[in-house]
């Protein structure tokens, strides 16, 4: 049985949120957008793994379940995301996202 | 402190400083080697919290299937797979923002205890009852989303769309 202090791992999940937040403001690139995506989804997967762990009685395993699910989801998404940059490569040439603007008026 | 204690906090700080140097090179390449050292990172701190089958997952999810797949997304649109990409301001609102919720969190992760908690540890047969049983529908949910995801990205991807 091991010791840790929860308080850190929160601190920790709050660090990669904020950073991923960041990213997702800041980057043009859509395959940055989608790896900022990924960190901060990966900060809330870290949530559910640990707080399943300090659980206390029997119910604390559906946290994990939860973080199975949202694992297959990410990677969905990303599978989503990179077939959207390749339809944008192949119509603009650019996958930037500051120059979809297609559907602005 | 204790040796766990130590081993979570250098993989804390690994995972952090991979995720910055992520977002900050320049070369698209970098980018996804760095990421890919941030997810095995994430992968060791599951193994610390003896949750070894999302560790396994985690590894072969996205260190082997995410890693690869982002690589292909950047072969395909460049011609040259090492050129650089184009410096973006970074403005005060984003880096406010973000700096903000970091508070926020941080204030709320202050409030909870500090003194060290055991950890439980689920055999894999645990998870597999309560995803098999208890959580079905969300595994169910999950195949669905993941057939339409199928079909909606050879939708987008198919020949002859304008």
């Amino acid at each position: 049985m091991t010791d840790f202090v929860v308080a850190q791992f929160v601190g920790l999940s709050a660090a990669l949120l904020g950073i991923g937040l960041f990213g997702i403001l800041t980057r043009r690139n859509f395959i940055l957008l989608l790896i900022a995506i990924e960190i901060a989804i990966n900060a809330a997967v870290l949530n559910f793994v640990y707080f399943a762990g300090f659980a206390t009685g029997p119910g604390g395993v559906s946290g994990q379940a939860a973080a199975v699910v949202i694992v297959g989801l990410a990677a969905t998404e990303v599978a989503v995301g990179l077939a959207i940059v390749l339809a944008l490569n192949r119509q603009r040439g650019s996958i930037n996202v500051a120059e979809a603007t297609t559907l602005r008026q | 402190m204790s040796l766990e204690e130590l081993a979570f906090l250098v993989l804390a700080g690994i995972a952090i400083g991979t995720a910055l140097a992520a977002l900050l090179v320049r070369e698209l390449v970098h980018t996804i080697l760095w990421i890919s050292v941030f997810f095995v990172a994430l992968s060791a701190i599951y193994f610390l919290l003896q949750a070894d089958f999302l560790g396994i997952l985690q590894l072969g999810v996205y260190a082997g299937a995410v890693t690869i797949l982002l690589l292909f997304g950047v072969m395909v649109t460049r011609k040259r797979i090492f050129s650089r990409e184009a410096a973006t301001g970074i403005g005060p609102f984003p880096l406010a923002l973000a700096l903000v919720s970091v508070v926020i969190l941080a204030g709320v992760a202050s409030g909870l205890p500090t003194q060290p908690a055991s950890v439980q540890t689920y055999a894999p047969a645990m998870l597999s009852q309560e995803l098999f049983t208890t959580d079905g529908g969300w595994l169910v949910l999950l195949g669905l989303t993941m057939l339409s995801a199928l079909a909606g990205a050879i939708y987008l991807v198919r020949e002859g769309r304008e």
